[in-house]
């Protein structure tokens, strides 16, 4: 009887082969070449090939050894911190460090499970006020603060 | 030795001025400071750092990284001695005796010799690159596109080895580092290669983004998963200073940790790492009393740490003179010089020397910074322990933000590291390590060429590579390396199929 004795291979040999597949469609217009002038096409589907073989290795080993399970993925965590990011790399430009600041801070922080609504508000004041500091009058990296007050 | 001397004089000379020394001792205080805080290891610190150094000159820049690098190794010893949780791969092993040292009530002591121990590791590393610098340098003008290209798969085939997992797995990562090189235009066709379309892609993924995304949000989102129970001493710190018995005990070990763990060092892929494991099993079997080890053995926390530091030293050697990064910190390293402008390389040397010998000297000069600052500001550190993740977290993500941001002043950077934390996330639950990946990606664009150079030079003649004597040395140590590793591995799969 086949059965699937470790699903966390499984899962990564299945993502390599998607991943090795990937390339191969998204090089189909890339030529080759020769050995003699390799073309633009040769370094990633060669590449490709050696990820996709790694991802057949991992399948065919997931039915023969027992191997760890594939644990719970959490949603919350990348939810909120990746939405923080976003959030932060859309309203830097427009609406600048003063808002995008305690915006990622705030956002950022429901990804934890202990996190406290007025800690984290008072927490993100505290950051932005401590990045802006730092990183505009300290070091003048040009990072706009607040376009619509200040108008910079 | 003229030139020895006359080169350290000008590294000196270049590393004490009054803004370098500030710098130096910047770094090495911001490192410790973030090495220490949970949940942040070496790689993460620097990554997260890099944008402090933006408005510095290059020099400047790289004493301060080098700086951090220091601080953030250190801080990974502290913590292993004090919560016995290890920053990284390398001070796994000081967790052993260290953390056993801190519950006997001499903490202290673990801390002082840490730090005595890898300054003295330091110093030597430092002759040693000094001394080695100049020949290792030439060696590269000899070095033609084949060998190169043979010596860069020598340290990737080391880099597979010794990372954690299974060998599959971490040659896999290495692949997609090496395929993500690829994305972005092609610079001898012009042609657009997996940049599906993107306007941000075709100069190619910045390394920063990458390095950000799969260290900065990708950890954070691993440490929510895990919370880590940190178990602090709650023990006295006691006395810093070794007592002169303890100095007798360690002063042997010191220095038999700093050769072996210098020796491997230099090695391409991550030789480092064996240092401190390496250290360890050698005091514990030439030991009179193996069986103190484990139970707060002094000269199991001396060798390791000086070996830790004289490696995490001596891995600049093929940086500096050869252009290649041996491991993943490295390979920041080489990001961060590139941001700045400077291609490492045996060119550094030559084209500007008072940046070279300034960051050699700045070396030196760092371990005696990390000396002074940590040993008095122990019990600071001890209070940043307790700092809960909660509000860790949320700040490291503000700093990774704006951090990208401020490379390209790129909004879009930002989008795109979140995507790469995303994908680190997934290489976390799927089993992967991350760390070679990084090393891959730097690495890729540099074999690309060398191969093409290569088979330019030899009419398309695949056997350049085993023709130079060289090369073919380097690329059969390469396969003997792999095969060293996977057959034990292999042996034991066919046992476990056969037990059935």
């Amino acid at each position: 009887m086949i059965r699937i004795r470790a699903p966390q291979e499984i899962a990564a040999g299945l993502f390599l082969i998607a991943l090795a597949s990937f390339v191969f469609w998204q090089t189909d217009d890339l030529t080759v070449g020769t050995m003699r002038a390799l073309g633009p096409g040769m370094m990633p589907r060669a590449l490709a090939t050696a990820c996709g073989l790694c991802g057949g290795a991992l399948v065919i080993l997931s039915f023969l050894k027992d191997g760890a399970s594939l644990e719970h993925w959490s949603i919350r965590g990348p939810l909120f911190i990746l939405g923080a990011a976003i959030v932060f790399g859309l309203a830097i430009r427009p609406l600048g460090l003063f808002v995008a600041g305690p915006a990622a801070v705030i956002i950022g922080s429901l990804a934890a499970r202990d996190s406290r609504f007025v800690e984290s508000i008072l927490f993100a004041a505290v950051m932005t006020t401590f990045c802006w500091l730092l990183f505009k009058v300290l070091l003048s990296l040009p990072i706009p603060v607040a376009p619509w007050l200040l108008g910079y | 030795m003229d030139s020895f001397i006359g080169n350290l004089e000008l590294g000196f000379s270049t590393a004490l001025s009054l803004q370098n020394i500030a710098l130096c001792f910047a770094g090495c205080l911001i490192g410790t400071l973030v090495g220490i805080l949970p949940g942040v290891g070496p790689i993460a610190t620097i990554a997260i750092l890099l944008p402090l150094t933006f408005q510095v000159d290059p020099i400047g820049a790289l004493i301060m990284l080098a700086g951090i690098y220091y601080g953030a190794q250190y801080g990974g010893s502290t913590t292993a001695i004090l919560v016995n949780i290890p920053g990284e791969a390398t001070s796994v092993v000081t967790t052993l005796d260290g953390h056993q040292m801190a519950r006997n009530g001499r903490a202290g002591i673990a801390l002082g010799i840490a730090a005595i121990g890898s300054f003295f590791a330091g110093t030597v590393a430092t002759l040693v690159i000094a001394a080695l610098g100049v020949p290792l340098t030439r060696l590269a003008l000899v070095f033609g596109p084949a060998e190169y290209f043979s010596l860069m798969v020598l340290g990737l085939a080391f880099a597979v080895v010794l990372a954690r997992g299974s060998i599959l797995r971490a040659g896999a990562v290495i692949f997609i580092g090496l395929l993500l090189a690829t994305v972005g235009t092609d610079l001898q066709t012009g042609d657009e290669r997996l940049t599906l379309g993107m306007v941000d892609l075709m100069d190619g993924i910045d390394f920063a983004v990458l390095a950000m995304g799969l260290f900065g949000f990708a950890e954070i989102l691993r440490n929510l998963d895990n919370p880590e129970t940190r178990d602090v001493v709650q023990a006295k710190i006691g006395k810093l200073l070794p007592s002169k018995a303890d100095f007798k005990q360690a002063a042997l070990p010191v220095v038999r940790g700093t050769l072996l763990g210098g020796a491997l060092g230099i090695l391409p892929g991550n030789g480092a790492v064996l240092g401190p494991f390496a250290s360890y099993t050698l005091e514990k079997k030439i030991s009179r009393t193996p069986r103190r080890f484990g139970n707060g053995a002094i000269e199991g926390v001396a060798g390791p740490e000086s070996a830790n530091n004289a490696g995490a030293q001596t891995a600049f050697i093929p940086l500096l003179t050869l252009g290649i990064p041996p491991n993943a910190v490295m390979a920041l390293m080489v990001g961060a010089m590139t941001i700045h402008g400077i291609i490492p390389g045996p060119q550094v040397m030559t084209k500007t020397p008072g940046l070279f010998w300034g960051m050699i000297a700045s070396m030196w000069l760092g371990n005696l910074m990390l000396l002074i600052i940590n040993l008095p500001l122990i019990g600071l550190w001890v209070r940043l322990l307790k700092v809960p993740y909660r509000l860790m977290f949320p700040a490291i993500l503000l700093f990774c933000c704006i951090g990208i941001y401020s490379i390209n002043n790129d909004p879009s950077d930002v989008l795109l590291t979140a995507f790469f934390g995303f994908a680190g996330y997934a290489f976390y639950r799927f089993g992967f390590e991350p760390a070679p990946l990084l090393l891959g990606f730097v690495l890729g664009k540099l074999m690309e060429e060398k191969l093409r150079q290569a088979l330019i030079l030899s009419r398309g003649d695949f056997g350049t590579f085993v023709t130079s004597p060289v090369s073919a040395g380097l690329l059969l140590l390469a396969v003997l390396v792999i095969v060293v590793a996977i057959i034990p591995t292999v042996r034991k799969g066919r046992e476990e199929a056969f037990q059935e």
